[in-house]
């Protein structure tokens, strides 16, 4: 019984050990992102394209999915299945509200004429904000299976805890990561 | 919340308990799509064999345009009409062929069996695990590199032929399809391939780390590791770092190429008489992110050379490898330092002297732990009855290689003299020897010691000594030769030196090299007949038929499914040679010490 449990203990280990090394290469994905973008900013073409205020809103919806996480993981751990399965639908809808939000902001800007290669910011925005998105999307797969262990019968708290802990990494990571490279792209 | 430290008390989820009663597999689930970490580290290793054949073929083409550049081949014309239409090579061709030989050798060959193939195979034996952390990662990774490599061979099928940028893909080259023909879809498709590699190895990596983390025997602290396990755990770290940068290129470029975009496309730039659309881009930011990766590239692939070379050698000197602990730390500094010195390879790129001096600098920083490790290597030897079985012969072979390669790395991080031998036949022999010459022999060393773990069964050691000799004699010859082809101006990629006066006096040489290199690859053949012989017909092997410590000599050869019967227990260090036990002159890592 106790090797079972030592081995079910391990294995939430090395899932959170890969989860942090698979976040350290997508940190460097996105570091080598920047570093370009700082290098190709110092060029004579260099013109800044306006941005849609759409990616506020977007932020403001990221910001929320992960504040709902958390009260969702709360409840969950309360055995609050109610909330805890609530707080995760809303997670989802305002991810996928994330989601469609920057589509929107894309098509705003195609709308305006503003392409890919209409200059190297908007090209760097397509870039990022595309590599970002799909990354997203990863991360709503996972949030998806969390929340239907959440919302199945029969839930083991400790070991849903240790998979929503996984979900809720990759989740607020990324929502890390938009802010940066929102801040990246609208100052500098 | 787990109470358990990674890093800490090591435990296995497979390691606890009696091994797990499952039934039989059948022959897909057992030997094709495979969990095992032994299945996929032989699925890596003769995958990259195949590709080696590729990469070698290759490599018989630019030789024998180098040494006989005139010579019309009809044989070939016939084989290859759009390459080689008269039989004698189009530059074009040329540079397609060059571009592949590297890639393939690099990262389909190299990275295939030595990195993924010895990595799988060895490191969850090693630390005395059922498998991998995550044997469905694995066995994804294989296949999806797998496609990988199918993916590159199959450029040579597209119009245009395979890329042709070099296997460093510098852009312009290889962001304007008019450029060369093999700028057309081949490009795309090396591209395409790369980022497949890529993903595939940043999963073998991470399982590599991961393992070596969480599931190591009770008793198998990090400091009891065998360097071979070392060397992975560091090559993987800085795979898994170095790579996303190129990941972040490779995704520019395939949007320079195809959708307009101008990262590293410049203003005013003319190909085919038309001046492109692109402003402002930069081809250096290219190089500086290809670089990024393709420093730490180098030590993920020499480092486990190495590893694998310290773990042999005392198998066969009869005592313990010198100076354990210096060796470990001299990886971990290796690994930090090969983060920062990627600009060595862009001295001529027009930098600021005081990046050059800098770049200088931490090169011939990283020099420091690189000889010590050496020297370490060779006081290995120091006072040894050597053995010289085959493995020992290309551990050997690794030791001389590294340090007479390493010499030329001397020169080529001082930005001085990096100016002059820029781009010429003495950076192709220095890279030769190291991450050609030093990992070949390492992975030929790896794979005469490890076969009877593989297969059961032994390989044929006159066989083997012959291979040995018709492989490091005429590699040293050729790449030897190279350095001072180099000092003479000689530079690389070119197709043919017959134009160029002050040459003429090296087409001499480059026969030679020429002959050398078939000689080589001819020598090869004895290598591949002993394979397969050794494979059905060789002498049945022994668990430990070396009479070495580390924990995979204390299973069956070849080990069964999940390893080990029973949880190993570690009680010593990987290297307890020299002492009496009533196994003989060592102690396998379990055998209980006389104060325990």
């Amino acid at each position: 019984m106790n090797a079972l449990a030592d081995d079910i203990t391990l294995r939430e280990d090395q899932m959170r050990l890969g989860l942090w090394m698979f976040l350290a290469t997508v940190t460097m994905l996105f570091a080598a992102f920047t570093s370009a973008y700082i290098v190709r900013r110092s060029g004579s073409d260099w013109r800044h394209v306006a941005l849609p205020p759409i990616l506020w809103l977007n932020t403001l919806v990221l910001g929320a999915s992960s504040v709902t996480l958390e009260i969702a993981s709360r409840a969950g751990l309360e055995r609050r299945w109610r909330a805890a399965g609530g707080g995760f639908a809303a997670a989802l809808v305002l991810g996928f509200g994330f989601l469609a939000g920057q589509i929107g902001a894309w098509r705003q800007m195609v709308a305006e004429g503003v392409y890919l290669p209409s200059s190297p910011h908007s090209s760097f925005f397509y870039m990022m904000t595309g590599a970002h998105a799909l990354h997203v999307v990863a991360a709503l797969a996972v949030l998806l299976w969390s929340a239907a262990a959440t919302w199945s019968a029969g839930r083991d708290v400790r070991a849903w805890d240790a998979q929503v802990g996984l979900c809720r990494t990759f989740w607020h990571y990324l929502g890390g990561v938009w802010v940066f490279l929102f801040a990246l792209v609208s100052l500098y | 919340m787990s109470t358990h430290v990674l890093g800490g008390p090591p435990r296995s989820p497979h390691n606890v308990g009696p091994a797990p009663v499952e039934h039989e597999p059948g022959f897909i689930r057992r030997y094709v799509f495979s969990t095992d970490h032994k299945i996929i580290g032989i699925q890596y290793i003769l995958t990259g064999l195949v590709m080696a054949i590729a990469g070698a073929a290759l490599a018989t083409l630019i030789r024998l345009q180098l040494g006989w550049p005139e010579h019309h081949w009809l044989w070939l014309s016939r084989l290859l009409p759009v390459g080689m239409p008269s039989g004698v090579m189009t530059p074009e061709f040329y540079l397609a062929v060059v571009t592949m030989h590297g890639t393939i050798m690099v990262f389909f060959f190299v990275s295939f069996v030595l990195v993924s193939g010895f990595g799988n195979y060895l490191v969850p034996l090693q630390v005395g695990a059922r498998d991998m952390a995550f044997p469905f990662l694995n066995m994804l990774s294989y296949w999806i590199a797998l496609l990988s490599a199918v993916t590159m061979l199959a450029s040579f099928l597209v119009e245009g032929g395979a890329a042709a940028a070099g296997w460093t893909a510098y852009p312009p080259l290889s962001a304007v399809a008019a450029a060369v023909p093999g700028s057309q879809m081949g490009q795309t498709i090396w591209l395409l391939s790369m980022a497949l590699f890529i993903a595939s190895f940043t999963m073998s990596g991470l399982n590599i780390v991961a393992t070596v983390f969480s599931v190591r025997a009770p008793g198998l602290s990090m400091m009891r590791l065998p360097l071979t396990v070392w060397s992975y755990f560091i090559a993987s770290i800085l795979g898994l770092l170095a790579f996303p940068p190129l990941t972040a290129a490779a995704v520019m470029l395939l949007l320079d190429r195809h959708f307009g975009t101008s990262f590293f496309l410049p203003s005013g730039l003319i190909i085919a008489n038309k001046v492109l659309p692109n402003t402002g881009g930069s081809p250096l930011l290219w190089q500086h992110l290809f670089w990024f990766l393709g420093h730490p590239e180098v030590y993920v692939l020499i480092l486990p050379a190495l590893g694998i070379a310290c773990d042999i050698l005392p198998a066969f000197t009869r005592k313990p490898v010198f100076g354990y602990r210096i060796s470990v730390w001299c990886l971990v500094a290796v690994g930090c330092l090969s983060m920062i010195v990627w600009g060595h390879h862009m001295f001529v790129s027009g930098m600021s002297p005081f990046s050059g001096e800098y770049f200088s600098l931490v090169t011939l920083t990283i020099t420091v732990p690189m000889t010590i490790f050496g020297v370490n290597m060779l006081a290995s030897l120091w006072g040894a009855k050597l053995q010289l079985t085959t493995a020992m012969l290309f551990s050997l072979g690794v030791i001389a290689l590294f340090g007479s390669g390493g010499l030329g790395g001397l020169f080529l991080g001082n930005a001085t003299a990096d100016m002059q031998l820029h781009d010429t036949y003495f950076v192709v022999g220095h890279f030769h020897m190291m991450i050609g010459g030093v990992t070949l022999l390492a992975t030929f060393g790896a794979i005469y010691f490890w076969f009877p773990k593989m297969f059961g069964r032994m390989m044929n050691e006159t066989l083997g000594k012959l291979h040995f000799w018709f492989t490091f004699a005429p590699f040293f010859l050729i790449f030897f030769m190279q350095h001072f082809l180099g000092l003479q101006g000689a530079p690389r990629r070119y197709y043919a030196f017959t134009a160029f006066d002050y040459l003429q006096k090296t087409r001499g040489q480059n026969l030679v090299i020429s002959i050398a290199a078939m000689v080589l690859i001819s020598g090869q053949f004895l290598f591949l007949v002993n394979f397969v012989w050794s494979l059905f017909r060789g002498h049945r092997a022994a668990a430990n038929p070396w009479h070495a410590t580390t924990l995979e000599w204390t299973v069956a050869s070849p080990p069964p499914h999940g390893n080990f019967d029973a949880v190993p227990v570690v009680q010593r260090w990987a290297y307890e040679y020299g002492v009496q036990t009533i196994d003989g002159d060592f102690a396998v890592q379990t055998v209980p010490s006389v104060s325990a």
